[in-house]
C-alpha cells in the first residue's frame, strides 16, 4: 500500500500546471497581438501614403502627362513606397511607373502587356468592388486590397475614380514592414515562479486542510491572472499609442508633401487636401483617429482602447476560467484518478484510441460546430467571419428554431380549397414519415416474404435467386436513383410506354406530388429489399430445424410454427436492422435529390434534402443548420423509444 | 428425418413462379441500363417509336435490347472523357478507404468487445448516436474543417479520412457483435500459453472473425466507391472527381449524355458487383452474426 496522497503536493502541482497554461496563453496572445499591431501599423502607414498618392493622381486626371509628373515628383521625396505603378483601364495602360523594370523601352506610357494581366484584374476586382458597395450603399466588399509580399513588403492597391466611376488603378510596393517588437520572456516566467514559491511558503502552515489550500491556490492563480492581464493590457496599450502617433506623424508628413506636389504641378488649392481623411480603412471610410491637423484624437483613441479592453478581458477571462478548472481537476485528485484509470486500462484505450480520435476530429468536433452554427444566422456573406463573430454579432439565440417549429402555416384555404405549404416543417415531416414508413414496411415485408421462399429446403437454384436479388444493393443507389429518373421520364421512359402498351395515357410523374412521391418511394423500395432479405435469410437459416421437428411432432399448424418459432427466432436479427433501416431511410438523401428532386414545387422533399436547400441553394447555414438540428432531435427521440420499446442494446 | 423440413409440402412451382417475377423486377432497371450502354447512342429510348405506334411497337419499346449493339459509348467514354482517371481516383480512394477503416475498426471493436473499462458504454452509445447526425449539418463543419483547417481540399487524405471515419460506427457495432460470438476460452487458454494480448488479436481472434471483417471492408469499400456528396463538395478539381461525381457530370446541369452514363454505371457497377459474388458466402454469416447479440 502506497502512502496516502498530500494534498499539498497535489495542490502545487496543480498551481503550477495552472500557471503555465493560464499565463502561457495569456503570454501567447500578447505577442500575437504585437505582431498584429506592428503589421496593422505598417499597413496604416502605407494606406496614408497610398491615399494621398491616390488624392493627387485623382487630381491630375488619372491619365497622361501630368499623372506622370505628379508620381515621380511624389516618388522623389517618398521613402516608404518603393515601387509606384498607375493603370487606366481605358486604353490598357500604364500611365505612370517608377518600377526600375518598367524603364528603357518599356518605360509608361504603354499598353499593359500579356504578364501584366493580374495587375488588370486587380483593377477590376476593385471596381467590382466599389460598385457593389455603392449600389448596396454599404460597405462589404474591400476597395483597397493588401497583400504581403516575399521580401516583407507590403503590396497595396486602390482604385482611382473620376466623376464618381472607378478608370483605373493605382497600385504600390513598400519597403519591408519592421519586424515586430520582442516581448521579454521574464515576465510570464516570474508570473509563474512567484506565485508557485509563495504557494510552497504558504502551505507550511497550512498543511493538509484541503479546502484551505484550494482556497489559497485559487487565490494566487487569479491574482497572477488579473496582475498578467492588465500588464499585457498596458504593453498593448502602449503598442496601440506608438501606432497612432507614428500614423499622425506619417499624415503629416504626407500632408506636407502633396501640398508642395499639388502647388508644384499647379493641380488646384493644397487647402482643399483633406490630410486627416487618408487614415481610412480597407473600405476608404475615414477612421478619425487623426485630427487634421496631424495630432492624435485622444478621445476617441481612448474609447478604442476601452473597447480593446474589454475584448481583452473576455479573452483573459476565459483563461482564467480554464486555469482554474485545471487547478481544481489536479489539486482535487480528479487527474491522479484519470492517470490510475488510463494506466489501468492501458490496453484498452490504446486500442480504441485511433478510433475515437477520428471520430472526435471529423464526426463529433463538426457536429458541435454544427450546434453552435443553428444559433447563428450565418449564411454565404458571413461565411469567412472568425470563430468569435459566431457568438457575438452573428448570434440569433433561439430565432431559427422558434421560426421553424413555431411556423404552424401548413396550408391556407382559399376559394380554390386548401393550398399547402410546401416549406412548412410539418408538411415536410409528414412527407418523410410516410416516405420512410412505406420504404421499410415494403423492404421488411417483400425481403421476409423472399427469404422465406429461398430458405424452402431442396429448392433448385436458390444461390442463383439469391445473387440475383442482392444486385440492387450492389448497385451504388445514385446510379439507380438516375436509372429509375430515366425510367420515370415523360416522354421516354419506360413506365409511360408500359402505360400507353395498355391503352392509359402518359403520366407526367413529376408534376402532381402524389405520383412523384410515388416514384421515388418505388425506387427506394426496389433499394431496401435486399438487405432486409439477407438479414432475414441468415436469422432463418440459424434456426435449428430440430424446433420445427419437435413442433410438428406436437401437431403445431404450418401457421403456428410461424408465428412461435419463426418470428421470435427472427426478432433479435429483424429489430436492429429496421431500426437502422428506418434510421438510414428517414435520411437517405440521394433518392429523393436525384430521382424527384423535391418536384413539383418542393412538395416531395424529406427532411433531409430540405435541410440541403437550405444550405446550399439559399445558403442560410444557420438556418439549415437549426433544421437539422431539429431532424437530429427527431431520430434521437425515435432511437430512445425504440431502444426502451425493444430493449435491443441491452446487455452491452 | 432431415429431408422432411416445415414447407416441405409446398409445390415448388408457384415458388419458382414468384421468384422469377420478382428476377424480372430486380433485373429489369439493370438490363435497361445495358441496353443504352450498348445502344451506342445519347438517348433514353431503346427504339423510336412511330408517331401512331402499335401495341407490337411500344412492346419493342420496353425490352431491354438495343437496337444496334455497338461498343462506341464505352470507348469514347475512356478516350474522349476523363472517365479513366476518376475511376483511377476512385480505385485510390476506395482502397486506402478500407484498409484504413478495417484497422480502425477492428482494433476498436476488439476493445469494446473483449475489455471492460470506463467509457466503454459511453462510446458505443456515442456511435450509435452519431448515425443519427443529419449529412447536411455536418457538410458545412467538414467543409471548414478539411479545407480550411487541414487544408486537404481536392485532395485523396482528405476524402480518404472522411470516408473511413464516418464508416466507424456501423463496422465497430458490426465487428463487436461478431467478436463477442467468438469463445474466449480460445483466448485464455493461450494467454496461459504466454501468448501477448497483441499476439493473440492478430493470430486468433482476426482469422477467426473473417466473415465479419471481410463484410466491413466490404463496406467501407462500398462506402467510398459509392458516396457523391461529399466527393463532389471536396474535390471542385476535375481532374481530382471520383467515378460517382463524374458520372453525375455526363447527365447532371444541362448535360444529357445518357449513353455514356450508362457505360460509365456499368463500368463503376462492375467492380462491386464482383466483389459482391465473391464475399457473399460471407454476407449473410458476418451481418447476422453482427445483429444477433441474443
Amino acid at each position: 500500500m502506497s502512502q496516502k496522497p498530500s494534498h499539498r503536493r497535489r495542490f502545487a502541482a496543480g498551481l503550477v500546471a495552472a500557471l503555465v497554461v493560464g499565463v502561457g496563453l495569456s503570454h501567447w496572445t500578447l505577442v500575437r497581438a504585437r505582431v498584429q499591431e506592428n503589421r496593422a501599423r505598417a499597413e496604416r502607414v502605407a494606406l496614408v501614403s497610398l491615399n494621398a498618392l491616390v488624392d493627387i493622381v485623382e487630381r491630375a486626371g488619372g491619365v497622361g502627362d501630368s499623372v506622370r509628373r505628379a508620381v515621380a515628383v511624389f516618388a522623389r521625396g517618398s521613402s516608404a513606397l518603393t515601387t509606384i505603378r498607375v493603370v487606366a483601364f481605358d486604353g490598357l495602360s500604364l500611365e505612370a511607373s517608377t518600377a526600375s523594370a518598367d524603364g528603357g523601352d518599356k518605360a509608361a506610357p504603354r499598353r499593359l502587356a500579356r504578364e501584366e494581366k493580374p495587375l488588370y484584374d486587380q483593377g477590376q476586382r476593385l471596381r467590382a468592388a466599389v460598385e457593389t458597395n455603392h449600389q448596396e450603399g454599404g460597405a462589404r466588399k474591400e476597395e483597397i486590397e493588401i497583400a504581403a509580399m516575399p521580401g516583407g513588403g507590403l503590396a497595396l492597391a486602390a482604385p482611382v475614380t473620376k466623376e464618381g466611376a472607378v478608370v483605373g488603378l493605382v497600385a504600390v510596393e513598400t519597403t519591408p514592414v519592421p519586424s515586430p517588437p520582442r516581448t521579454s520572456w521574464l515576465a510570464p516566467l516570474a508570473a509563474v515562479l512567484i506565485p508557485a514559491l509563495a504557494f510552497l511558503v504558504l502551505a507550511v502552515p497550512i498543511a493538509e486542510r484541503r479546502w484551505v489550500l484550494a482556497v489559497v491556490a485559487a487565490t494566487l492563480l487569479l491574482g497572477t491572472m488579473v496582475a498578467y492581464g492588465r500588464y499585457a493590457f498596458a504593453t498593448m496599450a502602449g503598442d496601440r499609442r506608438i501606432t497612432e502617433r507614428t500614423v499622425a506623424g506619417e499624415v503629416t508628413a504626407e500632408a506636407a508633401r502633396a501640398s508642395s506636389v499639388v502647388s508644384e504641378l499647379s493641380l488646384g488649392d493644397p487647402r482643399t487636401l483633406h490630410p486627416g481623411s487618408w487614415d481610412a480603412d480597407l473600405f476608404r471610410r475615414p477612421l478619425e483617429l487623426i485630427a487634421p491637423d496631424g495630432t492624435v484624437h485622444e478621445a476617441k483613441l481612448a474609447e478604442s482602447l476601452a473597447g480593446a479592453a474589454g475584448r481583452t478581458r473576455q479573452v483573459f477571462g476565459a483563461f482564467a476560467v480554464l486555469a482554474l478548472a485545471l487547478l481544481a481537476f489536479v489539486g482535487f485528485g480528479s487527474a491522479t484518478r484519470l492517470g490510475a484509470t488510463l494506466r489501468k486500462h492501458r490496453q484498452a484505450y490504446t486500442y480504441t484510441f485511433p478510433a475515437l480520435f477520428g471520430m472526435l476530429l471529423l464526426v463529433f468536433l463538426p457536429f458541435l460546430y454544427g450546434v453552435v452554427l443553428s444559433f447563428s444566422d450565418m449564411s454565404l456573406y458571413t461565411s469567412q467571419a472568425p470563430m468569435g463573430d459566431l457568438f457575438s454579432k452573428l448570434w440569433v439565440g433561439l430565432k431559427n428554431f422558434t421560426d421553424i417549429l413555431g411556423d404552424f402555416h401548413v396550408a391556407t384555404s382559399t376559394a380554390g380549397g386548401l393550398v399547402w405549404n410546401y416549406q412548412n416543417i410539418y408538411w415536410t415531416l409528414g412527407i418523410t414519415v410516410i416516405w420512410t414508413v412505406a420504404n421499410v414496411a415494403y423492404g421488411v415485408g417483400m425481403g421476409l416474404f423472399l427469404a422465406l421462399i429461398l430458405n424452402t429446403k431442396g429448392l433448385l437454384g436458390r444461390p442463383y435467386y439469391r445473387v440475383l436479388f442482392i444486385l440492387p444493393w450492389a448497385m451504388p443507389n445514385y446510379i439507380t436513383a438516375l436509372i429509375w429518373k430515366g425510367m420515370f421520364h415523360q416522354q421516354f421512359g419506360v413506365f409511360n410506354q408500359i402505360i400507353q402498351m395498355c391503352g392509359g395515357t402518359p403520366v407526367s410523374w413529376f408534376e402532381k406530388t402524389s405520383t412523384s412521391l410515388f416514384a421515388c418511394i418505388a425506387t427506394n423500395a426496389w433499394l431496401s429489399v435486399p438487405f432486409m432479405m439477407v438479414i432475414s435469410l441468415g436469422a432463418l437459416q440459424s434456426i435449428s430445424a430440430d424446433l420445427y421437428e419437435a413442433a410438428r411432432v406436437d401437431g403445431a399448424t404450418r401457421w403456428q410454427q410461424f408465428r412461435s418459432i419463426t418470428l421470435p427466432s427472427l426478432k433479435p436479427a429483424l429489430v436492429p436492422a429496421i431500426i437502422l433501416s428506418v434510421i438510414w431511410t428517414f435520411n437517405m438523401f440521394n433518392i429523393i435529390y436525384l430521382v424527384s428532386a423535391g418536384e413539383p414545387g418542393h412538395s416531395t422533399e424529406i427532411l433531409i434534402t430540405q435541410a440541403y436547400k437550405f444550405a446550399f441553394e439559399q445558403y442560410r447555414y444557420g438556418y439549415a443548420a437549426a433544421y437539422s438540428m431539429v431532424i437530429f432531435a427527431i431520430l434521437l427521440a425515435y432511437g430512445v423509444w425504440q431502444n426502451k420499446v425493444t430493449k435491443a442494446t441491452e446487455g452491452i | 428425418m432431415s429431408v422432411g423440413s416445415r414447407t416441405g409440402d409446398f409445390p415448388h412451382l408457384p415458388l419458382h413462379v414468384i421468384l422469377l417475377i420478382y428476377v424480372v423486377v430486380t433485373l429489369y432497371p439493370l438490363l435497361w441500363v445495358f441496353t443504352i450502354g450498348f445502344s451506342g447512342q445519347q438517348g433514353l429510348m431503346i427504339v423510336d417509336i412511330p408517331a401512331n405506334a402499335t401495341f407490337l411497337d411500344r412492346l419493342r419499346a420496353i425490352m431491354p435490347w438495343p437496337a444496334h449493339f455497338s461498343f462506341s459509348n464505352f470507348t469514347s467514354v475512356f478516350t474522349e472523357q476523363p472517365f479513366a482517371r476518376w475511376l483511377l481516383n476512385s480505385v485510390i480512394v476506395a482502397t486506402a478507404t478500407t484498409i484504413l477503416g478495417v484497422f480502425l475498426a477492428c482494433t476498436a471493436a476488439y476493445a469494446f468487445s473483449r475489455f471492460r473499462f470506463p467509457g466503454r458504454r459511453a462510446g458505443l452509445m456515442s456511435f450509435l448516436v452519431s448515425q443519427m447526425f443529419p449529412g447536411t449539418l455536418m457538410l458545412i463543419p467538414l467543409y471548414i474543417i478539411i479545407v480550411q483547417w487541414l487544408g486537404l481540399g481536392s485532395n485523396f487524405i482528405g476524402l480518404i479520412l472522411i470516408y473511413s471515419i464516418t464508416g466507424i460506427p456501423f463496422c465497430v457495432w458490426m465487428l463487436k457483435g461478431y467478436f463477442d460470438t467468438i469463445p474466449r476460452e480460445l483466448e485464455e487458454s493461450a494467454l496461459m500459453d504466454g501468448a501477448s494480448t497483441a499476439t493473440i488479436f492478430y493470430r486468433i481472434v482476426l482469422p477467426l472473425a473473417k466473415p465479419a471483417v471481410a463484410v466491413t471492408a466490404l463496406f467501407s469499400f462500398m462506402t467510398a466507391w459509392n458516396e457523391f456528396i461529399q466527393a463532389a463538395t471536396f474535390m471542385d478539381k476535375v481532374n481530382m472527381y471520383t467515378a460517382p461525381v463524374g458520372l453525375r457530370f455526363f447527365v447532371g446541369g444541362f448535360s444529357q449524355q445518357w449513353g455514356y452514363f450508362a457505360a460509365g454505371a456499368i463500368v463503376t457497377a462492375i467492380p462491386i458487383v464482383a466483389l459482391f459474388l465473391f464475399l457473399q458466402k460471407y454476407l449473410v454469416s458476418g451481418l447476422t452474426a453482427g445483429a444477433v447479440k441474443g
